[in-house]
């Protein structure tokens, strides 16, 4: 396998397994914010903003994989 | 002015101005020529500097003999053997940095005290109140004045590069073989640095009015300044158009506010509520100023890209990191200045108390240090992916819907792309400029002494962010 076909081979397999990473870490997040809101609705606004934020890093890893991507992609 | 301002009040703030201005001279020197004559400039103008310092209190340790103060030999010793010394250090810079950059460098703080009291000057001038008095006349003045640097610009650049061609022309003659590069920069640029340009062109993008600006004048050199300047000048218009709004906000403020009063209100009161929430009350109103601004300017130049013909600042990764470096260096010098040096350090190692805190300073240490550096890098990076992945997103899509009516010969295409840019307005853009602000509020709330809060703070917040 040389190298090009290795690079676009990986690249899409790379973002893909990022990003089931993130997503398994964003439903988590998802499940601990809405157990939280359910057991204490009236803290509702403080939980919601915590979990975007904590939401955002979660997303971030798979954005470093996409930015990654992008570097790589102009050498195939 | 009064008599006061032309004292050691005005050398002190001709000092600060020449400092900034050194400094913005040395990266601009830095950067767009050589690494050496960023240093020369530096160099040139921190000597000038330092000179002015020490014939200053050469001159004030003369005054102050003849009136009989204390210190006053020593001040005067102090300076003639400074002023020496320097002597010394600037035969030896003169002979390793490029003495052109060194002399620009030399010159800066000479231009800021001319400029200073000229403007000093001016200002009191029956003219100048003349002139500003109506707003129309200002308007044309200034207009004129901007027409004519232009010109004067331009002629000036005419002779630079027919210098530069001349040098040019020796160095060709010198080297044996001229490498690719060297012929780009030729009479004749266009087919070489095209191929070139398309090549670091990178990921294509969608047309902006600055990028049509360069394409059409390709090769002109204000159109290479302009190229490498592209999104810093969409930055700048981001925050005079943030600016504009602002002022006309405030420069009349009622008591029953008007509509862009009460927009303005609300958005400070909410940025106060917000910070000063997490802050608490002793420190927060200090840094609402800044980290309000962070948060609309983020947000509006990540908005900045949905605008057509224009472009999102943040999508480059040289805006990014230079307001994650900005806020990197504003909570290194609060925490110098709140925790003093033994208290940072303290933080550092991760406040020591008992014998198994200070067991493990030699691990907590790097982990403090490391992190701290990992923080501008990941706030410049994750504003930078998710704005440049978003217009990514966008170009493909919008790709995608003109391929998918090309084979009916239609002059437009499936709006694909408005699904995502929906998602991108209302989510992705203030939720990042959100998230971008909320880490740097929660890195200055670690730094802060936090006696009042505990460290029940420490524990919510996300200590090391990636």
């Amino acid at each position: 396998m040389d190298f090009h076909a290795a690079l676009g081979l990986a690249l899409p397999l790379g973002i893909g397994l990022a990003a089931v990473g993130s997503g398994i870490g964003l439903g988590m997040i998802g499940n601990g914010a809405m157990q939280a809101i359910g057991r204490q609705p009236e803290a509702a606004d403080k939980i919601q903003l915590s979990m975007i934020i904590i939401g955002a890093f979660a997303e971030a890893l798979t954005i470093y994989a996409f930015v990654t991507m992008f570097i790589l992609s102009s050498k195939i | 002015m009064p008599q006061a301002s032309m004292g050691l009040d005005f050398l002190a703030r001709v000092r600060r101005t020449s400092l900034l201005a050194g400094l913005v001279a040395a990266l601009i020197a830095g950067s767009s020529f050589t690494l050496l004559a960023g240093l020369g400039v530096a160099a040139g103008c921190a000597w000038c500097l330092f000179n002015l310092l020490a014939l200053e209190s050469l001159v004030a340790g003369l005054v102050g003999a003849r009136l009989g103060r204390e210190h006053s030999l020593r001040r005067m010793l102090v300076g003639s053997i400074g002023s020496l010394v320097l002597f010394a250090l600037g035969a030896l810079l003169l002979t390793q940095l490029p003495p052109a950059a060194l002399m620009v460098g030399f010159l800066v703080p000479f231009a800021v005290l001319v400029l200073k009291a000229g403007s000093l000057l001016l200002l009191q001038s029956p003219l100048w109140r003349r002139i500003t008095a109506n707003p129309w006349q200002a308007a044309v003045l200034i207009a004129s004045i901007a027409g004519a640097s232009w010109f004067a610009a331009n002629g000036m650049h005419g002779v630079l590069r027919a210098e530069a061609q001349a040098q040019h022309a020796e160095s060709t003659e010198a080297l044996a073989a001229p490498p690719a590069q060297a012929h780009a920069t030729s009479d004749e640029p266009a087919a070489a640095a095209e191929a070139e340009h398309a090549e670091a062109e990178g990921p294509k993008m969608f047309d902006n009015a600055l990028g049509m600006i360069i394409k059409a004048n390709h090769g002109k050199p204000w159109a290479n300044v302009l190229h490498h300047f592209e999104y810093v000048i969409y930055a700048m218009l981001v925050a005079v158009i943030l600016s504009i709004i602002f002022i006309a906000a405030a420069r009349n403020p009622q008591m029953v506010p008007g509509p862009l009063q009460n927009l303005v209100e609300a958005a400070v009161e909410a940025a106060y509520n917000f910070f000063v929430g997490i802050l608490g009350p002793k420190y927060g109103p200090r840094f609402v100023p800044f980290l309000g601004t962070l948060f609309i300017y983020i947000w509006a130049m990540n908005f900045f890209g949905t605008i057509p013909l224009m472009h999102s600042p943040t999508a480059n990764l040289n805006i990014t990191v230079a307001m994650a470096l900005t806020v990197f260096g504003y909570v290194q010098f609060t925490a110098f200045k709140e925790l003093g040096f033994m208290g940072w350090l303290d933080h550092m190692a991760g406040s020591p108390r008992s014998a198994i805190g200070w067991a493990l300073v030699p691990l907590m240490m790097p982990v403090h240090l490391i992190g701290e550096l990992a923080k501008p890098i990941s706030l410049s990076c994750r504003l930078f992916g998710n704005i440049f992945g978003e217009d990514m997103l966008l170009v493909g899509f919008a790709t995608l819907g003109i391929t998918a009516l090309s084979s009916l010969h239609m002059p437009f295409g499936l709006p694909l792309q408005l699904p995502f840019m929906f998602l991108g307005v209302l989510i992705t853009q203030p939720v990042q400029a959100l998230v971008f602000t909320m880490l740097s509020t929660v890195y200055f709330l670690l730094m802060l002494p936090h006696g009042e809060h505990g460290h029940g703070h420490e524990g919510e917040a996300p200590h090391n962010a990636h």
